[in-house]
């Protein structure tokens, strides 16, 4: 086994025995499950309600796993001085940053399969349908956790572990809104306001064009070419991320 | 005879035959016996038959690299939140230490050992000068690949068991797949282990996990062991069973850097030593040689003479110290002194009641070197700016 895989395989491994991931997976599960009693007393319908509370639940509950695992990760590692025992052996930091970031993909991915099965499973118990906007938005969720995840690492690689989840949930709310602060600065009157909110769009991850509930929760339309192109923006993103985080990392030192 | 050469054999048979063949050589290095032996692969039984420092390698034109060699090596760390504060922990480090030594590197708190040594394991970056592990940069992983270490306090992932945590050490070294499983069984037995193996580390005593992180070190096999405190923590069995094994691996051909505060440790292992003081090297050489610089002390005791009598009779030498132990008198002189001042002692009516050589220890030496350097406490090296 090359130490890429090791190195993933214990991160999936170490999520695996943490009681805080057990737990958030564990609540994210629970919750998924009691929306089925929402429908009851919810005047929508039962596949509206199932699809807001389903997809929600997804969404909020691997956001702040995803922020927590990629923005603790590196900076426990260091703390408690485990990374000296790894990082002396032959690695390559750029390796053990990738091993790290593909073993939280891997808890992230395995997580988000067990809930769209118990979605499709409360699905299919109320007679609804699994639809393509579905699993549009579960698949985009999946690479926005990518692009949230990179923005971690590259946070902690030279950030403590608070500042790193601070800063990545707050590029998180910020990238969802980038949209917005585009149009604000193309309404503006002043021109350094503008120029501001150009920048900042072009800096902050554009999660909102990954965002693909509103299309499941109203059944709109989801156009292929469309995700195509978000997915590859995201990958583009994450990937100069990850070369930051490398970049960064691969300078510091351990004292 | 037989006897005597079994282990002479066992060495040659483990010279390093490894896969990818560049390392393939017969080997006999470090044959400079430790003082004391506490294996019974120690090597005083071979001083007799071997020259030291023997490494002969299937091409003897090409001498191989050292294993560890430094040259002017200086770390400055910057502190402070603007990074203001600069604090020197290396300056103009040269170091060398060759194939089969066990080396030895003492110093006081804030000395630059761990510095030293987080350089040569890429943690940490040297601000100036040239740092080789066999040849190569630490920053290179084939370099790290025939490397083992072990770190002061040794933190595994708490949530492996002992076996799983050197199972991930061979991989990360880079170890055989096929031989992965025998070889982790075989560490695991190395430093006893086997029993505890499957319990996560979090439950481990202290003792436990230096044992565990001390088997990762091994785990790849590696030609030259960095090992800082090994000891540490360990009660007196677990520090004999380390001391074996390190004496165990020299007879492997395997070099070892060995960093430590117990300097009886370093004197019963090392053959070769080196004081470090506020970053700078102060004192380097075998630890033979470094013992017999000074020379010996002999010890006088007697009775019958008062301390006044006995400061007459030494003259215009004073001894090197006098104590008044319930009536008797112990002085101590320079050996060439000895024979002269024990004849004018019992001219004057004083009975000699034992004499006795003074060895000099390490201990001494580091005291000495220490002195000399005008060492004031300043953990963690010396602030320049």
């Amino acid at each position: 086994m090359n130490a890429f895989l090791a190195l993933a395989l214990n991160g999936f491994r170490e999520a695996r025995r943490n009681r805080i991931t057990m737990l958030i997976a564990g609540f994210a599960l629970l919750a998924l499950l009691m929306s089925t009693l929402l429908a009851d007393v919810s005047v929508a319908s039962i596949e509206r309600v199932l699809v807001d509370m389903g997809l929600a639940g997804m969404s909020l509950m691997l956001v702040v796993l995803a922020i927590f695992l990629s923005a603790t990760q590196l900076g426990k590692e260091i703390e408690r001085r485990t990374i000296f025992m790894v990082v002396s052996k032959p690695v390559s930091r750029a390796t053990f940053i990738l091993g790290r970031m593909a073993g939280n993909m891997i808890t992230l991915g395995v997580l988000l399969l067990a809930m769209t099965a118990i979605f499709w499973i409360e699905l299919a118990v109320m007679h609804c349908p699994m639809r393509s906007q579905y699993l549009a938005a579960i698949g985009t969720l999946y690479v926005e956790l990518l692009v949230l995840s990179s923005i971690g690492f590259a946070m902690s690689s030279f950030a403590g572990s608070i500042v790193s989840a601070m800063v990545t949930a707050g590029i998180y709310i910020a990238g969802h809104l980038s949209g917005d602060i585009y149009r604000l600065g193309e309404r503006a009157q002043n021109a350094l306001v503008t120029g501001v909110a150009k920048a900042a769009y072009y800096f902050l991850p554009q999660l909102d064009r990954l965002d693909y509930k509103p299309h499941a929760t109203h059944l709109l339309s989801v156009s292929g070419s469309d995700v195509a192109l978000a997915v590859a923006y995201a990958f583009g993103y994450s990937g100069i991320m990850l070369a930051l985080a490398v970049l960064f990392f691969s300078r510091r030192d351990f004292k | 005879m037989a006897l005597t050469f079994f282990p002479l054999m066992r060495i040659f048979r483990s010279g390093r035959t490894r896969k990818s063949g560049a390392f393939t050589r017969l080997r006999c290095s470090g044959c400079i016996p430790a003082p004391h032996s506490f294996s019974p692969l120690s090597l005083n039984t071979l001083s007799p038959f071997l020259p030291s420092q023997v490494t002969m390698t299937e091409d003897s034109k090409t001498p191989s690299p050292a294993p560890i060699e430094l040259k002017g090596v200086s770390k400055q760390y910057r502190l402070g939140f603007w990074l203001a504060k600069k604090v020197q922990a290396l300056k103009s480090l040269d170091l060398k230490v060759d194939s089969g030594q066990i080396f030895g590197l003492l110093g006081p708190n804030g000395a630059g050992k761990s510095t030293t040594i987080k350089i040569l394991m890429n943690l940490v970056q040297a601000s100036e000068g040239t740092v080789r592990l066999f040849g190569l940069p630490p920053s290179d992983p084939k370099a790290r690949r025939q490397v083992g270490y072990l770190p002061e306090n040794p933190m595994p992932y708490d949530y492996l068991t002992g076996r799983e945590f050197v199972t991930l050490g061979a991989q990360l070294a880079g170890y055989d797949p096929k031989k992965t499983k025998a070889r982790v069984e075989e560490v695991l037995d190395e430093v006893g282990m086997t029993r505890s193996a499957g319990m996560q580390i979090r439950r481990y005593s202290k003792g436990m996990v230096q044992r565990v992180a001390f088997a990762q070190a091994l785990v790849g096999e590696p030609r030259l062991l960095i090992l800082d405190e090994p000891t540490s923590g360990l009660d007196p069995v677990g520090r004999r069973q380390i001391r074996d094994i390190i004496l165990h691996e020299r007879a492997k051909g395997t070099t070892i850097l060995f960093c430590t505060h117990i300097i009886p440790d370093i004197e019963a292992l090392c053959d070769h030593v080196a004081v470090l003081v506020s970053g700078r090297l102060r004192k380097e050489g075998s630890v033979r040689d470094l013992l017999t610089t000074k020379a010996p002390a002999v010890e006088i005791g007697l009775e019958g003479l008062n301390r006044g009598q006995l400061e007459s009779l030494t003259g215009g030498s004073a001894p090197e110290a006098i104590h008044e132990l319930e009536g008797r008198l112990l002085v101590r002189v320079k050996g060439e002194e000895s024979n002269t001042l024990i004849t004018k002692i019992i001219a004057a009516g004083g009975r000699i009641t034992q004499v006795q050589q003074v060895r000099f220890s390490l201990e001494d030496l580091f005291m000495d070197v220490v002195k000399d350097a005008g060492y004031k406490a300043s953990p963690g090296g010396e602030i320049i700016g």
